[in-house]
């Protein structure tokens, strides 16, 4: 049983209700969600501190334009906040939260969670190419039937982790049929439930229903393993990592799009990768020839190495990717195995500490031998 | 082909037990497969994945990470991060059909002479089986 | 004095006719394939494509074979080439002679890189081509068949095609006038003959060959011994090529003036300019994978612009929103103050944009702008400073005195 406050308008219009009402009662200093930028669809996460303001505020809008956890990391970065502010993100986003507190990123501290079971967003191409307008109607028909929204990142239509974890409050979305004509907001925890007295609309005393979010569960588990398998067509091995990151241009905005790489300065950046002509002389000597800038596969392999068994799916990278590498099927398919070989999932658990940079002495004890 | 080519293997020694493990063999003059071009290091703990990833993409045919024995680490705990760092190798190359028998991990003793001559036979033997690193070939990594 | 003007005692009136009954590409290939044999050089840089894909990717090669796949003007400009001149020469110089093929912007943002000591030029053969642009990298990844069709069409209709990217369609420094070191009227001519030499050896005309054929011209001595040890003649006179290029160059000198007209008044003011950059989202990608912004850590990805919670707070509550990430306007005319003077208007930054962004246009605007106050063109003279580097105390008095008040 959990409580559930409900509001009487559509889901879109009831977070908008929500937010005021955290505002306007001052129970929160600012709310931290999306913002409508223009009338074409562009958004951005914003931290409103005038009601006048949430009008523009699109809580729920099926876009990502930057993940909302990196966000919150670089905003409590030197030291936590000290007054409550509400924060609308993804489930992705907020175990990406989780993940960069791990790694003494940021602080929970006084920030009201507030988040959705997730329909997944589109790629950003389809802001550009003005495609969102038209798959956006359907968006919410799908969510409600618990099917996965046709268009969506690939990473999002394989994503089984779209219940979040560790929200204060959740919204109901997927599976939930009355979408239109109510808003469900699960109050997870006491916090949640402390931040809702007063607001408008009933809180009831509700069973979670599982059995939509199940049904969608499967789907995308099926979609995933459809998606993994796809990689498999450029064959395996150093000719098919070749064949995929063919176009590379060495822009690195894959990693610095994603919330888990957030050094400073990148590894792969500094002057421990950049190596004396005469190096570059002797490959050019050994192979007949050698591609530059150099290191192309070697940073990605090095990146994932470092991050994957972070990794939440989220889908940043390849959206940014200039030449359309589906870096996020590539990390998502490593990261999933990695995961589960050191029975992780990042962002479930703030105490889990995270398997690279810690050790049980007694495991794989075959190793070595 | 195969009988022409003598594998290029990289070993990462920690200094404490295995590299001294391999002093010992050449002292008592156990024959050691010439393939493996030994790197010291302090502590296997501070073989970087980076190191063995590199080591592969610049061509080697195979990469050692070489240690003392859970519990022996002269640092005591370097080991144990070794053995994640490998264990986290291993299956990401896997993953990507990257030949993950190319690289190995040892626990070698500084009083195990015969047992770094074994292994490292052992490891290069299979290293011939599989055959020259085929990123040697590859101009567009 | 704008950046085309050239001295006109440095113009080669004479060069070597190729015939290119093979096809451009190939006749180009094959005398590479030449040099490498005939040793004028150890080793070539040149975009080759992939194989089993579409993507093109920078090659510093000495197999020969490996220029069966070699195109020195791809339809598309993948990694700039300075960019990956840099990624070879930033440590020290090269001791192996190599050429270098790049496009006239590659070849100018290399000159200003080396400037700025990213890239040593030492045993670099700078090669420039004629360039009508290159085609969106999004348009090519698209439908990289058609895209290929399309650019073939670029190369025999030269200025009259606009499938190319707005930068390209507008550039009127895509042959050798541009790269040629200027006329400076404060020197004397025994000066200017030292401190102007132009910074490349050879260049390969296309124009006015009609796809039949090609015009390779030395600039230099160097370029000249190059063709003799090719076994070129060097005494072909290139009338029918410079009379092209002059042409061209009128035409796209005319577009290039509209446009800019129509841009200006498309981003000027706060409201405007912010505007354009709504749909940013801060990923940064046209500040990396432009040539010119070298910096290790840019200052806009720096913790300098980290700031506590409660500064956050405090700005938003000055206009009741703050959007995140923060700052888009101060990266965008941050980075342009910083770069701008060196820009090539190669136009990555906008192929680069997630968003579409017509960022390149938009900097090459302003960056024809800011050179012509300073007079200065980048990447043509290798011993021109930069012109933030450098002074004159007799300079600039009008921005002193401050302006009558009515």
């Amino acid at each position: 049983m959990s409580n559930v406050l409900k509001i009487k308008k559509g889901v879109e219009q009831g977070a908008n209700e929500l937010l005021k009402f955290l505002l306007e009662s001052e129970k929160v200093k600012g709310i931290f969600t999306l913002r409508k930028m223009n009338e074409n669809g562009a958004v951005s996460y914003s931290l409103i501190t005038h009601p006048k303001e949430l009008q523009n505020a699109v809580p729920l809008f099926p876009l990502m334009p930057v993940n909302a956890g990196k966000i919150l990391s670089g905003f409590t970065l030197k030291k936590a906040i000290n007054e409550p502010i509400a924060a609308v993100l993804r489930s992705c986003e907020l175990r990406a939260f989780i993940e960069l507190i791990k790694r003494t990123q940021g602080s929970l501290e006084n920030f009201l969670l507030i988040s959705s079971t997730c329909g997944g967003v589109y790629p950003l191409k389809s802001l550009t190419d003005g495609t969102y307008k038209e798959q956006v109607s359907q968006y919410w028909e799908s969510a409600k039937n618990a099917e996965i929204s046709s268009d969506i990142r690939p990473t999002c239509a394989a994503c089984e982790y779209f219940i979040p974890q560790q929200a204060d409050m959740t919204i109901a979305i997927v599976g939930k049929n009355d979408l239109q004509q109510e808003c469900s907001i699960f109050l997870n925890t006491k916090k949640g439930e402390e931040f809702t007295i007063g607001a408008p609309g009933n809180i009831v005393s509700e069973d979670i229903d599982t059995k939509e979010t199940a049904k969608l569960r499967e789907k995308r588990q099926e979609q995933k393993k459809k998606l993994f398998d796809e990689l498999e067509k450029n064959g395996s091995g150093i000719k098919a990592l070749v064949k995929t990151f063919a176009a590379c241009l060495s822009c690195h905005g894959c990693s610095k799009a994603c919330p888990i790489c957030y050094c400073t300065l990148c590894d792969f950046d500094s002057k421990t990768h950049e190596y004396l002509p005469s190096s570059h002389e002797i490959e050019l000597e050994q192979k007949g020839g050698i591609r530059l800038p150099p290191g192309t596969i070697f940073f990605h392999i090095g990146r994932m190495i470092h991050m994957v068994v972070s990794c939440v799916n989220c889908g940043m990278c390849s959206d940014v990717c200039p030449v359309n590498i589906p870096v996020s099927t590539i990390f998502s398919k490593v990261g999933d195995s990695l995961q589960k070989l050191f029975d992780y999932l990042p962002g479930k658990d703030i105490e889990e500490p995270v398997p690279f940079g810690t050790y049980k002495e007694e495991e794989f004890t075959e190793i070595g031998e | 082909m195969n009988d022409e080519y003598t594998p290029k293997i990289i070993g990462f020694l920690c200094n404490w037990c295995a590299y001294t493990g391999a002093d010992l063999a050449g002292v008592s003059r156990i024959q050691i497969t010439p393939s493996l071009r030994i790197i010291r290091v302090m502590c296997s703990g501070r073989i970087d994945p980076l190191f063995v990833l590199k080591g592969l993409l610049k061509g080697a045919d195979g990469v050692m990470m070489m240690g003392c024995h859970p519990g022996d680490c002269h640092y005591q705990k370097g080991n144990y991060s070794a053995r994640r760092r490998y264990v986290l190798l291993q299956k990401l190359f896997e993953d990507l059909g990257f030949e993950s028998e190319r690289i190995g991990l040892w626990w070698v003793s500084a009083s195990e002479g015969p047992r770094y001559a074994k292994v490292s036979s052992e490891f290069s033997e299979e290293i011939k089986k599989l055959g020259p690193n085929p990123v040697r070939e590859e101009i567009f990594i | 004095m704008t950046a085309t003007q050239i001295d006109s005692n440095k113009m080669p009136t004479k060069g070597a006719i190729v015939s290119a009954e093979e096809g451009i590409n190939k006749t180009i290939v094959d005398i590479f394939k030449k040099s490498l044999e005939k040793k004028c050089f150890d080793a070539i840089l040149i975009p080759v494509r992939v194989p089993e894909t579409e993507a093109y990717a920078w090659v510093l090669l000495k197999d020969q074979s490996l220029l069966d796949e070699a195109n020195p003007l791809p339809p598309i400009i993948s990694v700039q080439g300075a960019k990956a001149l840099r990624s070879l020469t930033k440590r020290g110089k090269m001791t192996q002679n190599i050429a270098a093929i790049l496009r006239p912007c590659e070849i100018r943002a290399a000159v200003e890189l080396s400037k700025l000591k990213q890239i040593h030029l030492d045993n670099i053969s700078l090669i420039s081509i004629d360039c009508p642009g290159a085609m969106p990298l999004s348009d090519y990844l698209a439908d990289p068949e058609k895209s290929k069709k399309i650019y073939k069409n670029v190369l025999e209709k030269w200025g009259e095609n606009n499938s190319v990217r707005p930068v390209c369609h507008i550039c009127n420094r895509f042959s050798l006038p541009s790269l040629l070191p200027r006329k400076s009227e404060e020197t004397s001519p025994v000066e200017q003959d030292e401190a102007n030499l132009p910074s490349i050896d050879l260049h390969i005309g296309l124009l006015g060959g009609n796809q039949e054929k090609i015009f390779l011209i030395p600039v230099n001595p160097k370029g000249r011994k190059i063709l003799e040890e090719l076994e070129l003649k060097s005494d072909d006179s290139l009338d029918i090529w410079q009379t092209k290029v002059s042409e061209v160059q009128d035409k796209k000198e005319k577009i290039r003036k509209e446009f800019n007209l129509e841009l200006k008044e498309k981003i000027e003011g706060q409201e405007k300019l912010t505007a354009m950059f709504n749909e940013c989202i801060n990923c940064h990608n046209c500040m990396r994978v432009c040539p010119i912004c070298y910096c290790q850590q840019c200052f806009f990805d720096s913790g300098a612009l980290t700031l506590s919670p409660e500064t956050y707070l405090s700005r938003s509550e000055k206009k009741g929103a703050l959007r995140f990430p923060l700052d888009t306007m101060l990266f965008h005319l941050g980075r342009m103050s910083h770069m701008v003077l060196s820009c090539v208007s190669c136009g990555v930054c906008e192929d680069a944009c997630p968003m579409s962004i017509p960022v390149a246009q938009i900097f090459s605007l302003v960056a024809d702008q800011t050179q012509k106050s300073f007079d200065y063109a980048p990447g043509i003279n290798k011993e021109e400073p930069l012109p933030l580097q450098d002074f004159l105390e007799d300079e600039f008095h009008e921005v002193e005195t401050p302006k009558e008040v009515n």
